[in-house]
């Protein structure tokens, strides 16, 4: 099997690992997402919802070892490369401009990846240590799924954290998906439109989506 | 006829590859708008060995735009602020009387300043023998049209084949990458059936060299796209990953 360590250890490789794995977490995301919209369908689907998931004695653990490491390879990977494209130009120029039309945002998402990248992480490890682990409020603990997530949305500060958290991993998403596309190979003049589109309507539903949660439970459930 | 400019130069002063280097800013004069920017430098140089002082080097041969010799980063924009423009055909009307102009070599590891604002780029070179040719048989010329091309392959192969290797896109690329002139050279040969006995090995070794001499990777922001002045397309990246899962699965290493 040394050629397949080979053929992910190259530059083209170390690509096709950072998306195969976004795609995959990508995936996740919209599995999330969709089981977090059951917070507006009612208490007590969500709470059924929450449930069964964590019922699942077996494939739970399994969903969860096997996240974590497209997460870490996502991760190291991105470390990796972005330290060996700084080290690829070690005098950099005097003055930079681009040649690319002016796009809608300050800076393109391609250019920002690694910053967009970190408070994402920032804001996963946040969103773990909330819900997973309890550690800002052990209290919750007690309380159902439905009034854990209004317990802790509600806080105006996390509600905060958690939107600016949303819209960086929008933004994040915005450049991979139509970049996973493209180190995949799959670039066809007949697609290309519509792989653009789906890049950018999954990154306006990941950034909206999951920042409507803490506005739902600070303006509707606040004590 | 049109009127002439004064222009302020800061270039990137370098006397061998080991030195340290500065930037020195000079002074011209009567600049013609229709002059080229080669041209421009032909003025500084004549005026720098009239005071006595080393003239600029720059990289330069055809000054027909299809050699790729030029190079430089201009203002921070390789080869200039124009698109698809080589800077041996850029026009001096393209910049303003009293304009400040930032000359800067390409910069990338694998690209040594060798002196001045002329980098070495025998890295492309040792790409290129790694794959970027074909095997043929010799003996007499074959006919013309004997092997069956479609029209859209021997488009697209074509498209590729105008990279001119100058490195534009190296320079331009936040990461130093060489992606897009791989893809084009691996693209060209790829497309065509004159390319298939070697197509396995040739996207395998030519990525191999790119990454041992040191390019960065890419991260598909397309600045290489805008910045090539012969318009090579980052469609081609798509097909070198493409050459390269199809080479990892059916290659025997």
């Amino acid at each position: 099997m040394s050629w397949v360590i080979k053929a992910f250890s190259s530059s083209i490789g170390k690509k096709l690992v950072m998306a195969i794995t976004g795609l995959a977490l990508c995936g996740f995301l919209a599995a999330h997402l969709g089981g977090n919209l059951l917070l507006y369908v009612g208490a007590e689907q969500y709470n059924h919802y929450a449930e069964a998931l964590h019922s699942q004695k077996l494939l739970l653990p399994i969903a969860e070892v096997g996240l974590l490491l497209l997460f870490v390879m996502h991760l190291v990977t991105a470390v990796r490369t972005t330290l060996e494209n700084r080290a690829a130009r070690p005098i950099g120029y005097e003055m930079r401009q681009s040649k690319l039309p002016p796009g809608p945002f300050l800076k393109p998402a391609s250019s920002v990846m690694y910053g967009t990248g970190i408070v994402v992480l920032l804001f996963l490890l946040l969103h773990l240590s909330d819900f997973k682990f309890e550690l800002r409020n052990p209290a919750v603990e007690s309380e159902t799924p439905f009034a854990k997530a209004q317990i802790l949305l509600r806080d105006p500060l996390t509600a905060i954290v958690y939107i600016i958290g949303s819209f960086a991993l929008g933004y994040h998403v915005l450049h991979g998906v139509q970049s996973a596309f493209q180190t995949l190979g799959f670039n066809h003049p007949k697609y290309n439109s519509g792989v653009k589109t789906l890049s950018t309507l999954f990154a306006l539903v990941v950034a909206l989506g999951f920042s409507s949660f803490p506005l739902w439970a600070w303006a509707f459930h606040s004590k | 006829m049109s009127p002439t400019m004064s222009l302020t130069l800061k270039v990137w002063r370098q006397a061998n590859p080991t030195s340290a280097g500065e930037f020195r800013t000079y002074k011209v004069h009567s600049i013609s708008p229709d002059q080229s920017f080669l041209e421009m430098l032909d003025v500084l140089n004549e005026q720098l060995i009239i005071n006595g002082e080393e003239p600029v080097a720059f990289d330069h041969d055809c000054r027909e735009g299809i050699c790729g010799m030029c190079s430089l980063m201009i203002n921070g924009q390789a080869h200039g602020p124009e698109r698809k423009t080589t800077t041996c055909q850029l026009h001096m009307r393209k910049f303003k009387d009293g304009d400040t102009i930032v000359i800067e070599p390409w910069r990338a590891k694998p690209f040594p300043v060798l002196r001045d604002l002329v980098v070495d780029r025998s890295a492309f070179d040792r790409i290129m023998t790694k794959g970027g040719y074909v095997t043929v048989n010799t003996g007499n010329a074959p006919d013309g049209n004997a092997i069956l091309i479609p029209k859209e392959n021997a488009d697209k192969a074509f498209e590729a084949a105008t990279c001119i290797g100058c490195g534009a896109c190296v320079a331009a690329c936040k990461n130093a990458s060489a992606m897009l002139f791989v893809s084009a050279k691996v693209s060209q040969l790829a497309l065509l059936p004159q390319g298939q006995p070697e197509r396995t090995q040739r996207v395998q070794g030519m990525v191999a060299q790119m990454d041992s001499e040191g390019f960065g990777g890419c991260t598909n922001t397309n600045e290489c796209e805008a910045a090539c002045p012969v318009g090579i397309s980052v469609e081609n990246i798509a097909r070198l990953n493409r050459e390269y899962i199809r080479a990892t699965v059916v290659g025997l290493t």
